[in-house]
């Protein structure tokens, strides 16, 4: 190998801020002594681009901005930077840029937030080129000091090699050099069809500090000198503080403070969490608890079903004339569904670590968008954005009540600001996770489908009625009053197109009404409830026509052949139109969502008219391309455990203006040994970049309901959570 | 502060003693949060004309980042006298991506005392936010601030 002349790196460590236990955060630096446009980590290893950091023996740092909660998306997206720097995988390791520091360089990682299954299939781009940039500043440093052409070289697995003369060298010996290197402007991507390591089911990234302990959750950190709070907000949501009586517990040991946050909470300081909890529970407060205290489960139930035959409603998607096709129908076929409240319930609950001095305010937050939380922290110390910073950490679930809502973080900052130079972890009770939400919004669907003399669908109205997840969250990204996102899985085009283009006349519209209860964005968002409406409406109208339910969707997909494909995949896969094992039945479903095809066949079994057990589930996703099938597969697994607890056993009910269920006794998710099998069929057909993360969550229950359906003679249950019913997965 | 109707409504009438602090909320609801670019650049000549917009004076305060676009914390402070003679006569804030490009007119004259003002905003997504001054004497003086709007969780880009 030859010997390239090399800088001399200072093991000096340059630690910025103060980094977070199991968080290794390195900041990049401009400093003299290495040459003015070099930027280094805390470690003094240069960044040869601001997306991989590469230390002398090889190590390669991939900076990943999206935040991992189990989802995999650390070890996809080093994957994606991995193939084109043709880095050896082995001594890949990922860091989170700091947010501050994202500001500082003009969002030189772009977005962090991590939601929308947007993670991998919004950057892949922008990422692969920060691999692909850094491997040819790299070749061209080993080519100058070669001076021989670039062109003349290649790199793989972290060797750069000149094929003329079969001389070679190791990135971590021209890393140095390759830092200094102009970065190319012209950055061709590989074709897909030479990719080595996107595609390939390799081990995740972050396993081993899951398992042996090492990784630190942001409710388990410790910062030295650290205090503990706990809070509790106004039950009612609208509700403030009217009074509070801190002197009944101020004595108690281990009590440091106690006081008001915003309007609308009270939080204790005391130096264990377990002492601020019972002081907080011995705390007298009043609260005012606003207009919306006599609301209920069935009050709000009773204005989303009179919304159902309202005149006015938002059309999401419409073709020919339904209205007039229903007028028309030899035969009408009709039914009414309702969907409840539900919690994002992760097992981490929120909580928030935060430190403020006039001069800084440090955040260590778990968050699935790190910019959020650091813009939460600019607003809540009133402190610009140099004396800000967020260490982000891995999530011990997120399911979207970590992303677009930072309540956390800020009343973290605001309790943190009464306390100047001392560190202080909020932490929420399980019940204060339960009771603040921002929950699955609440719905009702009446849909009404119409046929001619010879069984033949002509026309549907699908009538949602109820909240809006945008009202309540971003008023400034609806369409004239309307929810677009209302109509997830059933838009006229787009990441969320309806499959059932091919069914002549059409209209899908929401009759908006808002209660009071926060939404939010729950892992699949509105394809959740939106799939069980029309896919099990779908197999009502089938059995109405006394046809196939596959034989039925195929007709009415056939514009529709992606949607269709996957649909085909899982019938083909579980065996449908072939006996299934005795007193076992299937059912279908399927949707397109965040970009990407998906169904599902469920398998069966219903003893003594409430035992349900689901013995199998085949799913089939196409996502364009996937990065990692393996962890695809898991996360259609995990998603069908979402899934279907949310179909059998969780609902949020409202009394009092309140949320009833405060802990997992009465929100249970579903156990062990109610799980069925699952088998996934990772179908890319390429052209397009899918999610992976949401999509599947819906195919689950409408799949599990139809083939209930078919167990139970044709039985349909329209509300959920089935448990209402009397009805238990065993 | 008076609320005025229709085109007014969005412009603000600084007036004596002090500096007005305005909430504004006319602008329409964005279309979707990838907003096409409006057409700021044709509003912006359009008050200009042929004039060239001079960079100083001007400071524009914005977050660098919100959580969201609801109400943004806006401020601008122009560093010239306020005499009868010499003066900023107005203060403009155009947006990039906003549905309207013309967000806020503030008129001042020699009385308000000195050329600041604040306010609160509705920005749709993440963009470029322009202040310009008029003098007195004609000139326009301008600055810009780019702003990240971080977007929700699970819908960054909605069903058409």
């Amino acid at each position: 190998m030859d010997m390239i002349e090399m800088p001399k790196v200072s093991r000096r460590s340059f630690v910025i801020g103060s980094a977070a236990a199991g968080t290794g955060l390195a900041i990049g630096l401009k400093l003299p002594p290495f040459g003015p446009d070099v930027v280094r980590a805390q470690d003094g290893s240069p960044e040869v681009t601001h997306w991989v950091v590469i230390r002398p023996d090889d190590t390669v740092v991939i900076r990943i901005a999206r935040s991992e909660m189990g989802q995999g998306t650390l070890t996809g997206l080093a994957q994606m930077v991995t193939e084109e720097l043709e880095c050896d995988w082995s001594k890949v390791t990922t860091e989170y840029p700091t947010p501050g520091e994202s500001v500082k360089r003009k969002r030189a990682w772009g977005s962090y937030s991590t939601g929308g299954s947007r993670g991998i299939r919004e950057s892949h781009e922008y990422v692969r080129k920060g691999g692909a940039t850094a491997r040819m500043m790299l070749v061209q440093a080993a080519a100058d000091a070669w001076k021989v052409p670039a062109a003349e070289c290649s790199a793989a697995n972290s060797v750069i090699t000149h094929t003329p003369s079969g001389r070679k060298v190791n990135y971590g010996k021209v890393a140095e050099a390759a830092a200094r290197v102009t970065p190319p402007k012209d950055v061709p991507l590989k074709d897909p069809k030479d990719w080595k390591i996107i595609g390939k089911p390799v081990k995740r990234l972050d396993t081993l500090d899951k398992v042996t302990g090492k990784q630190v959750y942001g409710f388990d950190l410790k910062l030295p000198g650290m205090l503990n709070a706990a809070i509790m907000e106004c039950p009612v949501f609208g509700g403030k503080v009217k009074s509070f009586d801190a002197a009944k517990v101020s004595g108690r040991k281990g009590v440091k403070k106690v006081l008001q946050v915003g309007d609308s909470a009270v939080a204790v300081v005391a130096d264990t969490w377990w002492q601020a909890k019972t002081a907080l529970d011995a705390l007298p407060i009043v609260w005012d608890e606003g207009p919306n205290a006599k609301v209920s489960s069935a009050s709000i139930a009773e204005i989303n079903k009179a919304a159902l035959d309202a005149d006015q409603a938002f059309v999401g998607n419409d073709a020919g004339d339904a209205k007039g096709a229903l007028a028309g129908a030899a035969k009408k076929i009709e039914a009414v569904y309702a969907y409840p409240f539900q919690n994002h319930a992760p097992m981490e609950p929120m909580n928030a670590t935060a430190k403020y001095t006039a001069d800084k305010c440090e955040v260590w937050v778990p968050t699935q968008d790190g910019e959020a939380s650091f813009a939460a922290t600019l607003a809540a110390s009133g402190l610009p954005a140099d004396k800000c910073e967020v260490y982000k950490i891995h999530l011990g679930g997120g399911f979207g009540r970590r992303g677009a809502f930072q309540d956390y973080v800020r009343q973290a900052v605001l309790i943190a600001k009464e306390m100047p130079g001392v560190p202080v972890k909020l932490l929420w009770s399980r019940e204060e996770d339960m009771r603040q939400g921002r929950f699955h919004p609440v719905t009702q669907c009446k849909l009404v489908g119409g046929f001619d003399a010879n069984n033949n669908l002509t026309g549907l109205h699908m009538r949602i009625s109820g909240q809006s997840i945008l009202a309540a969250v971003r008023p400034e990204a609806m369409i004239k009053g309307m929810d677009p996102a209302t109509f997830q899985g059933l838009a006229r085009s787009g990441e969320f197109e309806f499959g059932y283009q091919a069914i002549p006349n059409y209209l899908i519209d929401h009759a908006m009404r808002n209660p009071h209860v926060p939404p939010g964005f729950w892992r699949g968002v509105n394809i959740n409830q939106n799939a069980i409406y029309i896919e099990c409406f779908v197999d009502e109208l089938a059995a109405a026509a006394g046809q196939d339910p596959l034989e039925f969707r195929r007709k009415l997909m056939a514009k529709n052949p992606k949607h269709l494909a996957v649909l085909n995949a899982v019938a083909e896969r579980a065996g449908w139109g072939k006996p299934a094992p005795k007193g076992v039945f299937r059912g279908l479903a399927q949707m397109k969502a965040f970009n990407s095809f998906v169904a599902a066949c469920a398998e069966v079994s219903v003893a003594g008219g409430n035992k349900v057990k689901v013995h199998r589930i085949v799913c089939a996703t196409d996502p364009g391309y996937a990065v990692n099938p393996a962890q695809i597969e898991r996360q259609i697994a995990g998603s069908f455990v979402y899934g279907l607890s949310a179909l059998f056993d969780q609902e949020c009910t409202v009394k009092n203006g309140r949320i009833v269920e405060e802990n997992f006794n009465t929100y249970p998710s579903m156990k062990l040994a109610q799980m069925p099998k699952v088998e996934s069929i990772v179908m890319p057909s390429g052209g397009f970049w899918g999610g992976v993360g949401e999509p599947t969550i819906c195919v689950a229950a409408p799949a599990v309901l139809n083939a209930m359906a078919a167990a139970m003679g044709g039985k349909r249950f329209r509300s959920f959570p089935l448990k209402n019913h009397g009805i238990t997965l065993v | 502060m008076r609320l005025l109707k229709g085109k007014a409504r969005r412009r603000f009438l600084a007036a004596a003693g002090g500096w007005a602090a305005a909430a504004l909320a006319s602008s329409a609801r964005a279309q979707m949060t990838r907003t096409p670019l409006n057409n700021m650049p044709d509003v912006i000549r359009k008050l200009v004309g042929s004039k060239t917009i001079n960079k100083g004076k001007v400071k524009l305060d914005l977050p660098p980042l919100v959580e969201n676009g609801h109400l943004v914390p806006l401020a601008v402070r122009v560093d010239h006298p306020m005499t009868e003679t010499d003066h900023v006569k107005a203060i403009h804030i155009f947006t990039e991506r906003n549905p309207l490009p013309e967000m806020i007119t503030f008129r001042l004259g020699p009385r308000a005392g000195r050329a600041s003002v604040a306010t609160r905003v509705r920005l749709a997504d993440t963009q470029n936010v322009t202040a310009i001054a008029e003098l007195s004497d004609g000139s326009f003086w301008s600055d810009s601030a780019f702003l990240i709007v971080t977007l929700a969780a699970c819908l960054e880009e909605l069903p058409a």
